[in-house]
Formats: structure tokens, sequence, C-alpha cells
């Protein structure tokens, strides 16, 4: 019997669980359907469409919130990977299948933040 | 139905305990059973013994999906014998062994003491620090209070989430869909005052945090108790108390 660290992970899966849920239609419903019918008519639609989506993301609010989903987005698919990998038999090496799942969930968050900032 | 039809079971059969000839490796019998639209498969486990095989060996008490001794694997997936129709599976041979994950005593019959353990590990009873002298009256609770638990305090130890779960077949260590539901179920009670000393077990890494919310669980549940929903809010639970103690010193806040 052992004392867990599973909650730290397993509250970063539950958050982006809940923000996935959230705002992943949204932003899907806002870059992919509302804005492009805005600057659908527009000559040169996809410049239009890049200069709306980069003055709105530019934005620290509008950044830190991509961040967050990103991030906990990331983490809980590294957590659900991690789990079903388990179920299907990855046992032995748990440590290092943790350790393989949240880096590269850490990875993909500093690359979301290289590219935020950037914006 | 002409009283003439059969349906086949292959059923299960393992004696360990026997010597010489008594003695088996596990293995399958076929018995042609009557078949009638309104028998279940306990029926027809029932009329082998009455007359065909009285050595075949089994639980079963109340035939009403109340007791929760007559679940067995059959065709594959854990169910109460009492509930399977054999019109839902006739004409094809229908294949009964005792429940997966478990270590079976004999023939059809499992050995519950490790369930049994870890059932009274989390325990599902009503924790008191002070006890109401009789004459103050019962514990009062609102419909709404009972509203919160009730669903969970609907399992009939049945064991059958046992079998579907994935996680018990790869970690016997794991406490489980039911005992961990029915610790959530008193952690839910107004009347009960135990949740930390409860939590302490259920907070484990062969608890709430061994499930990796297959959902089987709840799926074979004959009862609808949604075991998974409760790990999970188990978990939400879990991880409160696991960050609380990075904020509130000890012993404050008891």
């Amino acid at each position: 019997m052992s004392k867990s660290n599973e909650a730290f992970w397993w509250s970063l899966f539950s958050a982006g669980g809940v923000l996935a849920a959230l705002c992943m239609p949204v932003f899907v419903l806002i870059t992919g359907f509302l804005i492009p019918k805005l600057v659908g008519g527009k000559e040169d639609p996809a410049l239009v469409f890049y200069d709306m989506f980069s003055s709105m993301a530019s934005k620290w609010p509008v950044r830190i919130t991509l961040f967050a989903v990103i991030f906990f987005s990331l983490f809980h698919c590294a957590h659900r990977i991690r789990h079903t990998l388990m179920d299907l038999g990855l046992r032995h090496s748990t440590g290092l299948l943790a350790a393989i799942c949240y880096l590269s969930a850490l990875t993909g968050s500093v690359f979301a933040v290289l590219a935020l900032i950037r914006l | 139905m002409s009283d003439n039809t059969k349906i086949t079971l292959e059923v299960f059969r393992y004696h360990p305990e026997g010597t010489g000839q008594t003695a088996s490796k596990p293995s399958y019998d076929r018995y042609d059973v009557p078949f009638h639209d309104d028998w279940v498969v306990l029926d027809a486990l029932n009329w082998i013994k009455d007359n065909s095989d009285g050595s075949l060996t089994y639980r079963w008490s109340c035939r009403m999906g109340v007791c929760g001794s007559c679940g067995m694997m059959v065709n594959g997936e854990p169910k109460l014998t009492c509930a399977a129709f054999l019109k839902d599976y006739y004409p094809k041979v229908i294949k009964i062994e005792p429940l997966v994950n478990f270590q079976v005593e004999r023939d059809l019959t499992v050995d519950m003491e490790q369930f049994m353990e870890k059932l009274e590990s989390v325990q599902p009873y009503v924790i008191r620090d002070d006890v109401n002298q009789t004459d103050d009256g019962e514990y009062k609770q609102s419909p709404a209070q009972l509203a919160r638990y009730k669903q969970y305090s609907m399992c009939i130890n049945c064991m059958l989430c046992y079998s579907a779960c994935p996680v018990m077949g790869s970690e016997p260590e794991f406490v489980g869909p039911a005992a961990l539901a029915l610790g959530h179920r008193y952690n839910l009670d107004n009347r009960d005052q135990g949740t930390s000393q409860r939590m302490d077990r259920m907070m484990e890494h062969e608890a709430v945090w061994g499930c990796t919310f297959v959902g089987e669980c709840s799926t074979v549940c004959p009862k609808n108790v949604d075991p998974a929903g409760a790990i999970q809010q188990a978990k939400a639970a879990s991880a409160q108390k696991y960050f609380k103690k990075f904020f509130v010193p000890k012993g404050a806040g008891k």
C-alpha cells in the first residue's frame, strides 16, 4: 500500500478535460467557421484571416487563455495515453512511461509558449 | 415451445480438492437442458444439478437479483445468472464459467476472501465520533441528503464489476469498483463522520488512483450503481485533499 502523487497528474488531466470540452468547440467555431465566413467575401481572405487572428491572439489575456487550453489539454492527453497504455499491458516500466508521456506534454507546452510569444 | 426443445450448456468444471480419480484439471462439460422461454441460466444449472450431475457446484440464493450470489461469466460476460434468460442465447451453446479475476474454489464458485478484505478496508458503514442515546431519536436525513448517495447504496456485492474491470486483472491489489463505490457512498452520507479515516485508504495508489476509467464496471452493474462515476467523484475529493495539505498547516482546521 502506498501513498500516491497521482492526484497531481489527475488534476491536470481533469482541468484539461474540462477546458478541452468547453473551449475547443468554441475555438473551432470561431477560427474554423465564423472568421472564414466573415472574411470569405473579401479579397485575399487568407491574409485578412491572418491579420484578424494575429491581432486577436496577440492580446495578453487571449495568449494566456490559449496557453492554458493548450497546456492542460496536452497533459490531459498525456495522462489518458499513459493509462490506456497501462491498460494494454505496459505495467512494468510505469516510471519511464510516465516520464515519456508527461515530458512530451511539457515539450508541447514549451513550443506553445514560443509560438504564442512570437504572435 | 415444445417440451422436447433442448439447449446446450458448456459448463466449466474444476474440483481441485479431490484425490485420484475425483481430482480434476479445469475442463468443460456439456449438458443438454430443457429449453423454456421463461428459464434463466440459473434454472438450467439447477436442472443439471437435480437431474444430470449432482456434483456441479455454484452459489445462488434469491433468484431475483437481490442477493448477488449467482454472478458468473455467461458467454464471457459477467452476469447474474438469475437475470440471464436462455431465450437470449437460444439456439446457440451457452458457455458458463466462474467470474474472472478471482481464484476458483470449485466449478463455478470463486474465492471471495480478498474481495471481503478490500470491502472491509474502506470501512463501509456509518462512523460516528459521538453516538446519540436512543432517547434522542434517530439521525434525521432530508430527501436531498438521501439522494446524494442512494444510487451507490444499491450495490449487492455481486462482484460482476471486479470481473469486468481490466485493472483488476492486471493489478490484483487494486481495491476495485464495488468497494470504492461503497466507501464513497458513506463519505456522501450526512450521518457519517468517518470521511477522513476512510479517505486515508481510498487515496492510496491501489485505491481510487488505480482506476484508469475504463467504465466497464458501470456497464455490467445489474443495479445501475455506476461505480465508475463514484470513483471519479472520489478522485476529485482525493485531489482536493491532496492539494489542501500543501496549503493548510498540519493539524489546522480539524
